[in-house]
């Protein structure tokens, strides 16, 4: 068994706590530094990650890492549970979605007065440096980038004798997915309803010259863009490019339930590091490129982080932690023990010397990036507070507008009031 | 006071002094029993819960410490959250729909279980097993295939002629398949009926059927009313369960309370607020709502009880 | 009723009734039975053919996700193994223990403030845990019990699930009192009846409430995801849940594999104690 029963602890229960919380974390070898690492992912991560641990801890004596890994879901409860608590893990990975949200909110350590001494990112481009700033301070170190990028099943637009929907614009992708559907007697269709998914929503705002957000956390846009962006869509389900409400809703915003996934419909809206997932689920071969264009000349796209390292406010071990951080995105070996398995790494030798040793998937992955860097826009800046309420909010709406409650104007009206109101009460 | 009455008050005295004595030595021995349960109520549960109580009248946002705002929380909550509404409603029809449902199922295999035929460890391990697999993800999926509009239950219907609709993803009715599934999951008060039956003398059956009474006669006359502690019981657990409902909606809609809000249960609705969108102070107003609501339904079954429930002592 | 040792069965029904029964039965079954079926089916699928093929059938028959699931996490799935059954078996002790004592006390005993305790008791009920959560675990961090067993095991010994309290508090109500009242004539105190009349005719609860406690640690996963964190200490839930990640590369089968196993120690302990459950009057009579 492996319970703690020893004295201290009896004696503390037999008190009560409030008088001795001063004791509570006690670090059993004060000499060493224990670090506590926290990252959610596959098996294949851990299995990386745990390496990397090994090969640092045979490096440097006296520093010992506790990996602690769980899956996606599990991973913020518990992360939100020990952060209330300040007992954090030291060293956190980090999604694009909540860094402003921890920052913000000072559980997260500002990195910037360890650049350039044992935090060696200067190789890092601006884009990958800025993606992981908050307010202007770096709050993260960008252990790999990733894009938007549609995924789709090659084979269905095959057997519809049309072209792939590569680098298309809006009008001609659903065209093709029309065509798609057609093929399959509308049993199977062109492409999945992205209405209610916000990277699809943004790149195609980008694409207007609009954003989610603006610099100073207003909305960044308006009803009619809200309301296009519902009648598009409206459209496409009306030529059956896509999906009825009734199918669509069964897709619960995750891999495995995808239509994609679930053989319903051949193109997922996603992002690049997410291919792996799904080609492992799928009988055909899956192909991956950027989502569809609108008339302007950007695309949208933008590089930003698939994760990032961050460290606790409250870590004791701030130095040890950021050396192992960089220990694994800047050293050869740490680098490639990782691999492009959390994204394409941000430092270019890095990206060369992991990309030798590549499977064919991860090269598309990597291939694909390539190919996006040069297309891509600025990254927007940190989303407000309430930006995860928005997401969901965008969701039901377009449910709403699907499912023919609301209309598609008022659908557009009511997204943009709701997101006020949601934006004015953070 | 007389002053006949005086006059045995001295000798009452030391009647009444060990008379005390009994009644607190009683107490102290009741008290024993109690102990395990007063140290873990008073250590490690009144603290938390008084604590989130507390955080009811704040705006608490995990990271930083509270700030006390008063009755904020509160108003807010009644004058201007559409979604503290529709999650009351979403909860109602739920607990309403599924509790009766699913005890009257629970019971009625519980009573079939009951008898003497072959196999029944068998039949028990396997009507059981749905609650076994608590929130697995096989559930999710067999409920999609049972649901969905291609699903096995329309083509049953598709059988007969009806063309069903998209059960589980309709927001008109997937709040429907999540009571079938709260029914589906009906294991835990059917052992509970089970233990309860067991503990039925057979005796009571044995005069009961020299009298002559039949099997309806006998369920009504004397196993319902020897059962109603048990049935009492289930009734105020179950319905407790069911006002506190997350797993459920958890495990079909991947705790989005979708479609358009339509499984968005009162405690996933106070999840997402805590957890999601770092409104834990908001999150424990809405816990101490509910907390209000169901000791009101409790206290009131408890009231009614009397009524109808038949104990032994 | 002192001298009854049958159990409390109706006749057997006849053999036309009996075939009815067992069509029905079954029917009832095969729908209890098919998330079982689906799984163990995934089990033996490769990944690509979990999701998008609903026959259950595998089209490619492969064991490889039994020996990749139990040893293929950096810490073997019998150490979760391990881990489940030492919390579960305590809690199993602590639960019973400590239930049966609080309820016989609400049930039974006269002392001042009882129904002020019961009605907090029950209260314990009823707040949903997710607001409990952040304090109980500052309040299990401050006595340094975060990252051990203890936060999952001690209060099953202190009674904290109401539930168990209320359940055993409802079937002792049950027992007739003469059976106490002959007892305290043959000069029993308290823990006497407790222990001899009580007890003995509670075995079907007991029973229950073993059941259940049994069930529901081993399918808890809330519990020690917030308190556990070294993976050497997780559950087999928590091990099952490292499988897969909604965000990236999963591995469904190899889930889907351990889930089957990790419900043959949950069946085993019911089949063992549904007997107990059935057989409990018989074997122990009404002996006042």
């Amino acid at each position: 068994m492996t319970h703690d029963f020893d004295r201290r602890t009896l004696l503390k229960a037999a008190l009560g706590s409030a008088g001795l919380a001063a004791l509570g974390s006690v670090p059993a070898f004060a000499q060493d530094s224990r670090i506590r690492l926290y990252w959610w992912g596959s098996k294949e991560r851990s299995d990386r990650t745990l390496k990397a641990v090994s090969l640092y801890q045979d490096r440097n004596a006296g520093v010992k890492i506790d990996g602690e890994t769980l899956a996606w879901g599990d991973y913020w409860p518990r992360l939100a549970t020990q952060a209330a608590g300040r007992n954090a893990p030291d060293l956190i990975q980090m999604d694009y979605r909540y860094v402003a949200e921890y920052a913000r909110r000072g559980a997260l350590l500002p990195l910037d007065e360890f650049v350039g001494k044992s935090l060696d990112i200067s190789d890092f481009d601006k884009a990958s440096l800025d993606s992981c700033k908050v307010d202007g301070k770096l709050y993260g170190i960008n252990l790999g980038n990733n894009s938007n990028a549609m995924i789709y099943n090659k084979a269905a637009f095959q057997k519809a004798g049309v072209a792939e929907p590569i680098d298309v614009t809006w009008d001609k992708f659903f065209e093709l997915a029309a065509a798609v559907t057609k093929a399959h007697n509308g049993e199977y269709y062109g492409t999945s309803d992205g209405s209610g998914e916000e990277s699809p929503y943004e790149n195609w705002l980008r694409q207007r010259g609009k954003a989610l957000f603006t610099e100073d956390g207003k909305l960044g846009l308006d009803e009619k863009d809200a309301t296009d962006w519902f009648a598009m869509w409206a459209k496409a389900r009306e030529t059956k490019a896509c999906p009825p409400a009734d199918l669509q809703a069964l897709d619960k915003n995750n891999i495995e339930t995808n239509l994609l996934t679930q053989g319903r419909a051949a193109c997922a809206f996603n992002h690049s590091n997410q291919y792996v997932g799904y080609q492992v689920l799928n009988k055909n071969p899956l192909g991956i490129t950027m989502y569809p264009q609108g008339a302007g000349p950007s695309p949208g796209h933008y590089l930003k982080p698939s994760m990032m390292w961050s460290i606790y406010a409250r870590t004791k071990v701030a130095e040890p932690v950021v050396k192992f951080a960089n220990f694994t995105v800047k050293d050869v070996e740490g680098a490639k023990l990782l691999g492009v398995e959390r994204g394409v790494p941000a430092s270019p030798k890095i990206r060369e010397a992991v990309s030798a040793d590549l499977d064919a998937m991860g090269k598309l992955v990597v291939d694909f990036i390539s190919h996006v860097t040069p297309k891509v826009g600025p990254i927007p800046p940190a989303p407000p507070k309430g930006a995860g309420e928005i997401q969901t909010m965008l969701r039901r709406i377009a449910e709403q507008v699907s499912f023919g409650r609301v209309s598609v104007a008022d659908g557009g009206k009511q997204y943009v009031s709701e997101a006020q109101a949601i934006l004015s009460r953070a | 006071m007389t002053t006949t009455a005086q006059i045995p008050l001295t000798i009452i005295e030391p009647e009444k002094t060990s008379k005390r004595w009994r009644g607190l030595s009683r107490a102290l021995v009741a008290y024993s029993f109690l102990i395990p349960w007063l140290i873990g109520f008073l250590g490690l549960t009144l603290g938390p819960t008084l604590a989130s109580l507390y955080l009811s009248f704040t705006n608490f946002d995990l990271l930083q410490d509270p700030q006390v705002i008063g009755l904020a929380n509160y108003q807010r909550i009644f004058t201007n959250d559409a979604k503290f509404w529709h999650s009351m409603q979403v909860t109602f029809t739920y607990v309403i729909l599924a509790v009766p449902l699913k005890l009257a199922f629970a019971l009625g295999l519980a009573m079939v279980l009951n008898r003497g035929i072959a196999g029944l460890p068998l039949y028990r391990a396997l009507f059981y097993l749905p609650s076994l697999l608590g929130a697995s993800v096989a559930i999710a999926v067999l409920w999609r295939q049972l649901f969905a509009k291609d699903g096995l239950v329309n083509v049953v219907l598709g059988f007969f002629g009806f063309a069903g609709p998209s059960w589980i993803s309709d927001p008109s009715y997937s709040l429907y398949t999540l009571v079938l599934l709260s029914v589906w999951q009906f294991g835990s008060p059917m052992i509970i009926f089970l233990a309860g039956l067991r503990q039925i003398p057979p005796d009571v059956y044995e005069a009961a059927s020299i009298d002559g009474a039949n099997k309806v006669q006998q369920f009504i006359k004397i196993t319902l009313p020897l059962l109603t502690p048990v049935v009492f019981f289930n009734f105020i657990v179950q319905t407790i369960d069911a006002f506190k409902a997350f797993t459920p909606a958890f495990i079909i809609s991947e705790g989005t309370g979708g479609p358009i809000d339509s499984t968005l249960f009162y405690t996933l609705y106070l999840y997402q607020e805590g957890f999601a969108y770092f409104r834990m102070g908001y999150a424990s107003a809405l816990a101490w709502i509910l907390l209000i609501i169901i000791a009101c339904f409790t206290a009131f079954s408890f009231l009614t009880s009397r009524y109808w429930v038949h104990y032994n002592d | 009723m002192t001298d009854t040792t049958t159990v409390a069965t109706t006749p057997n029904v006849s053999g036309g009734r009996s075939l009815l029964y067992h069509v029905i039965l079954c029917g009832v079954s095969l729908i209890m039975l098919y998330p079982l079926l689906w799984m163990l089916a995934s089990s033996f699928k490769p990944d690509d053919e979990i999701f998008g093929n609903a026959s259950l059938w595998p089209e490619t028959f492969t064991i490889d996700a039994y020996i990749r699931g139990w040893s293929g996490l950096t810490v073997s799935f019998g150490t979760f193994f391990w881990n489940s059954l030492v919390i579960a078996v305590l809690s199993v002790i602590g639960n019973v223990f400590s239930c049966s004592l609080a309820a016989y006390a609400f049930a039974r005993l006269k002392f001042p403030l009882k129904n002020f305790w019961f009605a907090l008791m029950l209260g314990t009920l009823m707040l949903p845990y997710h607001v409990t959560l952040i304090p109980q675990y500052v309040l299990f961090l401050n006595l340094d019990w975060v990252n051990t067993f203890l936060p999952l095991v001690v209060p099953k010994f202190l009674a904290a699930d109401a539930f168990f309290i209320f359940l055993l508090y409802q079937f002792f109500r049950g027992i007739p009192r003469e059976l106490d009242e002959a007892a305290i004539i043959d000069g029993a105190g308290p823990w006497r009846i407790f222990w001899s009349v009580m007890l003995p005719l509670s075995i079907p609860a007991l029973a229950t409430a073993a059941i259940f406690t049994f069930i529901w640690t081993w399918d808890d996963f809330f519990g020690p995801l917030i308190y556990l964190n070294d993976a050497s200490q997780y559950t087999v839930q928590l091990g099952l849940r490292t499988f897969v990640d909604s965000t990236g590369k999963s591995d469904w089968s190899a889930l889907f594999a351990m889930s089957v196993v990790a419900l043959i120690p949950v069946l085993l302990f019911f089949a063992v104690f549904q007997r107990l459950l059935i057989e409990g009057i018989a074997t122990t009579g009404l002996k006042g």
